[in-house]
């Protein structure tokens, strides 16, 4: 009748991939407004502190990832890519 | 009448459910990203319309319809049959546009043809247990994982993207929270490129069994050049068209989208249809966006769902397969009658349409009045607590005007 190991399987996927996706977006998000939170509050506004510079990096980190996570899902999505021929 | 002449119609039939199930599942895709404003209401369907054309050419497999497994083998399947089945499915498809329902057009497409199949060879063709287990359990299931992970998602979301209200005073930077658009741009796309390899497969495999059985190709393992052509053009187009109905209850109707939401929902969304496809699991696309919106929806805080909204949506998914299933029999009734039969039953599918269509017009939703809620034509789609709110406000302005010339009057 209906495989519950594959329905769980698919809800703790699914979920699991969600809320990560979501998550490192999100820091990505967080870490840009830091890095401007931390320019504001510098004296000289036209010049980047290490710190800010740092938060910058950390954010595009994330949306690399994010990016690398919305491959992987066209990956997925081409059959082409995945079956064997 | 000649089979030749049958067959064009049902290949004519299965790309205008194809066109019909472009425009109906337009939202599951823009819905959000519109509703948050991450795109226009145009760009949103233009970009959904690319991709479900793209998605039609990327699935090299052949789509063996799941439809016919929901019938027991034996069972000959004809083009008259399909022909009966897609009349109920294209029906169902046009009703539950009109009341801005989204339902599943597949649960349609295999609720047409059980229909037909009953009256074409009996109550024993249709394979029950496979019908509850791809059709019935799939959809308890579906909405709740998408809704879940969109729950889920959207917390996390706001979690880490929270700042005091002092740090907000202090510098004038807020959440960034509204850049959450940026990302909604690809999951959007990324849902509704699945949605082409997914739907437009299911036409391409209803024309191909009627060309097989038709002895017009010889085997099911490839599917004609133009049949994919026809089958991705019909579906872009339909999506092109962009249900708006539909995309108004998904994008406002079932709870308020914010962009860090709309990122939520879109990513579960997509998330639940990859696990679901790669890990054999078939889930409706349509319900898994209900879901997923809802689901978003209560994951802000002070955020709700409009229950009343949600409970109509579940309504019609109970009915989808058995009110297709009805059509679809009616419509076998007819065709088993001859060619006069089939030729009455074609004359009546259209012009149920085109009445429906004139219907729509009396509250005509395009892309221009999609997020108004205020521009009058909206009446079907406004949920009662709107109603109620815009009662009290027309109720408070009243009493206000009243004040104020009792003021004047006084002086």
């Amino acid at each position: 009748m209906i495989n519950w190991n594959s329905l769980l399987l698919v809800a703790a996927v699914a979920i699991g991939a969600t809320v990560s996706v979501v998550a490192v977006f999100s820091l990505g998000m967080r870490f840009l407004t830091d890095a401007r939170h931390i320019r504001s509050e510098g004296k000289k506004k036209d010049v980047a502190k290490p710190s800010e510079i740092i938060f910058r990096t950390a954010a595009y980190a994330m949306f690399t990832l994010c990016s690398m996570a919305l491959i992987y899902g066209i990956y997925l999505i081409v059959p082409y890519f995945h079956l064997a021929k | 009448m000649d089979p030749i002449l049958v067959v064009a119609l049902v290949v004519g039939l299965a790309l205008f459910f194809d066109f019909t199930n472009g425009f109906h599942d337009t939202a599951n895709s823009s819905a959000t990203a519109i509703a948050t404003g991450a795109l226009s209401p145009k760009r949103a369907v233009l970009i959904a319309a690319i991709m479900n054309f793209v998605g039609a050419f990327l699935s090299t497999a052949v789509a063996k319809a799941i439809s016919v497994s929901l019938i027991n083998e034996g069972v000959n399947i004809g083009p008259e049959m399909v022909f009966a089945g897609l009349t109920g499915a294209i029906l169902w498809n046009l009703t539950t546009w009109l009341l801005g329902l989204p339902s599943s057009s597949s649960h349609a497409l295999f609720g047409g043809l059980i229909g037909a199949a009953v009256v074409f060879a009996g109550v024993a063709a249709v394979n029950i247990p496979a019908m509850l287990e791809k059709v019935v359990f799939p959809a308890l299931f579906a909405p709740v994982i998408a809704g879940v992970a969109a729950f889920l998602a959207t917390r996390v979301a706001y979690l880490l993207t929270a700042r005091t209200q002092a740090s907000r005073k202090a510098t004038g930077i807020g959440t960034g929270r509204s850049s959450f658009k940026s990302g909604q741009v690809f999951s959007s796309s990324l849902v509704a490129l699945s949605h082409g390899t997914n739907d437009a497969q299911k036409t391409m495999g209803v024309i191909t069994l009627v060309l097989v059985a038709a002895g017009l190709q010889s085997d099911g393992n490839h599917v004609e050049w133009w049949v994919i052509i026809a089958a991705a053009t019909a579906i872009a187009v339909g999506t092109y068209m962009g249900g708006w109905r539909i995309i108004k209850t998904m994008g406002t109707g079932l709870a308020e989208i914010k962009p860090a939401q709309g990122l939520a929902a879109e990513t579960a969304i997509g998330a639940t249809i990859l696990a679901s496809s790669n890990l054999g699991f078939a889930l409706s696309t349509t319900q898994v966006a209900s879901g997923g919106v809802m689901g978003a929806g209560l994951g802000r805080k002070g955020g709700q769902v409009r229950w009343s909204k949600a409970g109509q949506v579940v309504t019609g998914w109970f009915f989808t397969l058995p009110a297709s299933g009805l059509v679809g029999a009616a419509s076998a009734f007819l065709v088993l009658a001859g060619p006069v039969g089939l030729f009455a039953d074609l004359v009546l599918v259209l012009a149920a349409s085109i009445a429906i269509f004139q219907i729509s017009r009396r509250n005509r939703i395009s892309h221009s009045n999609v997020l108004s809620e205020v521009e009058g034509a909206s009446e079907v789609i406004r949920s009662p607590r709107q109603v109620r709110a815009a009662a009290a406000k027309a109720a408070k302005a009243a009493s206000t005007a009243k004040k104020t010339t009792k003021k004047k009057g006084d002086k």
